[in-house]
């Protein structure tokens, strides 16, 4: 049972890390010139 | 405009409205894009960029007199000294992970339109997104 638990929050941890190391997480730009 | 970004390396998405001429890229997952790239591709296409804005992780340090928000070893900008840098110094978040909306270029207003691309770097904190 602990085993199992250990294993999910492995789990969980490994689906947060890439996005809490995410360095930019967007760019926006406004454009002129655009047709 | 959207071919030309989606070629970048670390470009997931590029997305492009036509009617009010804004542009929104969103990175692959671990966010390593580099913006200049991103505003050189912009005028690779043919069309100035009036302002540049990102969402950003990363950590705030003081250089000398100088306050540099850096988001990787090899990607940083100088951060303006505005009412954000300084609440961001106050509440001591220098060299803390944050989060935050910056902006990294406004044409200035009735300028010509520019055929090169500008240099980024210095970054105007607009909003914290996330703090320590």
């Amino acid at each position: 049972m602990q085993i199992k638990r250990v294993l999910s929050l492995l789990l969980l941890a490994g689906a947060l890390v890439p996005s809490a190391l995410a360095q930019i997480q967007r760019v926006e730009m406004r454009v002129e010139g655009m047709t | 405009v959207q071919q030309h970004l989606q070629r970048l390396d670390g470009v997931a998405k590029a997305e492009v409205s036509l009617r009010d001429g804004k542009v929104v890229v969103t990175p692959k997952e671990d966010g390593k894009i580099d913006p200049q790239k991103v505003m050189q591709a912009t005028y690779d296409s043919g069309v100035s960029v009036a302002t540049m804005e990102i969402t950003a992780a990363g950590t705030l340090e003081e250089s000398g007199d100088k306050l540099l928000f850096r988001i990787n070893p090899k990607l940083e900008f100088q951060a303006a000294a505005n009412e954000q840098a300084t609440k961001l110094k106050s509440q001591g978040s220098l060299g803390k992970k944050i989060s935050l909306r910056g902006r990294l270029f406004q044409k200035a207003e009735k300028s010509p339109k520019q055929k090169t691309a500008p240099k980024l770097s210095t970054i105007e904190i607009v909003e914290i997104v996330g703090g320590p």
